[in-house]
């Protein structure tokens, strides 16, 4: 008799170890062994992701894992998705603070490491992420946004002479009426928070587990809000 | 067999197609990790300078069969540019022997050093690429290009030119590069030292720039530019067209592959594989004249940590030993100007790259992120440099050396706001263009201080 911690601890391994194709399958012998999905995303797939990031902090685990244990990820979600979705319907309190994101290095900038390890590290902690690689113009930044539905723009450059083009971002959201619609987080390792605060966005990190960390902060802020309004 | 860089346009074009995700982890950390395992490859974080020339030898022809198996990447076309094992080790045969740069009594001739090589390395003054306001930025690399032990010389980029903000790609690099190389061009006259070599430029990343500057009044064709590869083994449109530029023009290209440590290559060894593949198939696709061994680290970015000297120290290493070249390791610090904290850094690097087989060119203080670098820690990068090969240090004494000195700083990469000091204009005199008394103070007691813990030839 296979209990549900063994389910778990299954789905967990293969998160850590970064098998796309083994996640999914684990993933849906949870689920048809009647496994609670919010459990499977909570103590499987995301105690996996979690390992890894500490992992990735303290120098054991490299960027080729962090990039594995996101694809690994996004094939179990894949799995996984439409059954969240009905929990989330029939009890909105319990959707965790994840959401959409659309991350891209911007215009003129072709680094994307920095960029790769926050995408990865977002998918690896639930985010549906919508990387759109590097030198992306601003408008198809906001165009994919919009038509994804994004929660949040994060924007990367590492050159100085790049970062003018996220202040352009929000400044054209702002020409759009379309700043208050998204969480604006902008990075790269010239950008400091005095940078994010005067171009107006919502925030930077230092790093990609703050990254994650900052992205739920904001997300749980906007969801707060939108519940205080509605 | 290669005839000419049309050979390599056409194989971006038409090679096999692989999505750039699938090139990364299927071709680059795959490939990688698997030779890094069949090669037995390992490092000790005790043991940065590795007195161990079969881990050299094994590094080595590890790099070389990732070059062979996986070849490099456009990113423009999303095709694998391929050579064969041949056109590889042809490209190893041909690499450059000797290297004039500048011209008149001021030219310098680079050449391939050894193990333990008991002549100096050359000494490039400046922080290629570090951000500098316009009015910073005559005076900061007048301060370094008026070192006398400087040979060569690099500079920043300007970030603003009369009033207007650069961007990248925009018309404005054109006029910044333009600027950047009249400042230049000035300042080695201002210094007595017209004729001396430069590696410039860089006030452009895109190829506009670089476009704009080939010509006798900016950049001479004695005088490089940088070819970067992209993380990793990647080459793309805009890189290629720095490439072709200097075809006709004739200046001299350098290749900067800036491979991270503990990106796609993964661990330290890993990563020395990635970057001695990357030489081997920059001396193609980039058309190196010579090398600049740059890697970075994952979170920390600087040189001066103990994974990424171990990873300039056996490419090096490698090299010297299995295909002598022109290797020259760049010294970007965490800290930047008015701390202690960079001049050990410096020591500790400048000591590693010395006494494996690298010329020397920094200093990138602050992790060249900003406009904190002087001609101080230029100065003693040479002075460190210099003693090194006076003192006809071991690989061991080295490594004990700068076991050492990491006690004097490492503790900067736990510092969540870094150790950035300050900016050029607060510890030098513009006036004067000295160092300021407390700079020059730090600079006396930490030299003192290095000579204490076993560099004794340092003047």
């Amino acid at each position: 008799m296979v209990s549900e911690a063994d389910y778990l601890e299954r789905i967990k391994k293969t998160i850590i170890a970064g098998e796309a194709q083994a996640a999914p399958l684990a993933t849906k012998e949870a689920i048809d062994a009647g496994v609670d999905p919010l459990t499977i995303l909570n103590e499987g797939l995301m105690a996996g992701a979690d390992v890894v990031g500490r992992r990735f902090q303290t120098g054991e685990f490299f960027l080729p894992e962090l990039m594995l244990t996101g694809r690994a990820l996004k094939a179990a979600m894949g799995v996984l998705e439409p059954k969240l979705k009905i929990v989330y319907a029939n009890d909105p309190s319990t959707q965790a603070d994840t959401g959409i994101v659309v991350i891209a290095t911007v215009k003129t900038d072709i680094h994307d490491i920095g960029k790769n390890i926050v995408a990865a590290m977002l998918t690896a902690s639930g985010f549906e992420v919508h990387d759109l690689g590097v030198d992306v113009p601003i408008k198809s930044i906001i165009a994919i946004a919009q038509e994804v539905g994004a929660d949040i723009i994060g924007c990367s450059a590492l050159l100085t002479t790049s970062m003018p083009f996220m202040r352009d971002l929000i400044d054209l959201l702002g020409a759009m009426g379309e700043r208050q619609r998204f969480i604006v987080m902008v990075g790269g390792a010239s950008v400091t928070p005095e940078f994010a605060e005067r171009i107006g966005a919502d925030g930077t990190a230092p790093n990609a587990v703050q990254a994650v960390q900052l992205a739920r902060t904001l997300i749980h802020k906007a969801r707060q809000g939108q519940g205080t309004d509605g | 067999m290669i005839f000419n860089y049309q050979d390599i346009l056409d194989r971006a074009l038409n090679g096999p197609y692989i999505k750039e995700e699938d090139w990364d982890l299927q071709k680059v950390a795959v490939t990688t990790a698997k030779l890094v395992q069949t090669h037995k490859l390992a490092w000790d974080p005790e043991e940065i300078v590795t007195n161990d020339p079969g881990l050299a030898d094994a590094i080595f022809e590890a790099g070389l069969e990732l070059a062979k198996e996986v070849g490099a990447y456009s990113r423009s076309t999303e095709r694998i540019i391929e050579f064969s094992p041949r056109e590889l080790e042809d490209g190893l045969e041909r690499m450059l022997q000797t290297l004039v740069m500048g011209e008149g009594k001021d030219a310098r001739t680079l050449f391939p050093r050894k193990v333990m090589d008991k002549r100096p390395p050359l000494v490039w003054a400046g922080n290629p690429g570090a951000p500098h306001p316009e009015e910073l930025f005559l005076p900061s690399v007048m301060s370094w290009m008026q070192e006398p032990i400087v040979d060569m010389v690099t500079c920043g980029a300007l970030i603003d030119v009369d009033g207007r903000e650069v961007r990248t790609g925009d018309p404005i690099e054109i006029i910044s590069a333009r600027r950047e190389l009249q400042y230049m061009r000035q300042a080695l006259r201002r210094v007595g030292r017209p004729g001396m070599g430069m590696l410039a430029a860089q006030s452009s990343v895109s190829e506009l720039g670089d476009l704009a500057v080939a010509h006798p009044d900016y950049l001479r064709p004695c005088d490089s530019h940088l070819v970067p590869m992209l993380n990793e083994l990647k080459m793309d449109n805009r890189n290629i067209a720095r490439a072709v530029n200097s075809l006709e023009y004739g200046m001299r290209n350098a290749s900067l592959p800036c491979v991270i440590v503990g990106g796609l290559g993964g661990d330290a060894p890993g990563c020395a594989v990635v970057n001695v593949a990357s030489f081997i198939l920059s001396n193609l696709t980039c058309l190196a004249d010579y090398h600049l061994c740059h890697p970075i680290h994952m979170r920390h970015i600087a040189t001066s940590t103990r994974s990424v000297m171990w990873v300039q120290s056996i490419v090096e290493q490698a090299f010297a030993r299995n295909a002598p070249c022109i290797i020259v390791s760049d010294i970007y610090p965490k800290s930047g100007a008015m701390t202690r904290e960079l001049l050990y850094e410096t020591a500790a690097n400048a000591i590693a790259i010395t006494v494996s087989g690298g010329h020397l060119e920094g200093c990138g203080s602050a992790d060249g992120n900003a406009p904190n670098g002087t001609g101080l820690e230029a100065r003693f990068m040479g002075e460190v440099g210099h003693a090194v090969t006076r003192q006809e240090l071991s690989l061991k004494e080295a490594n004990g050396l700068i076991l050492r000195l990491l006690e004097r700083y490492e503790d900067v990469f736990d510092r969540p706001e870094g150790n950035k000091g300050v900016r050029f204009d607060r510890a030098y005199d513009l006036r004067t263009l000295r160092p300021k008394p407390e700079w020059e103070r730090m600079y006396d007691e930490v030299r003192q201080d290095v000579r204490k813990l076993g560099l004794e030839a340092l003047a």
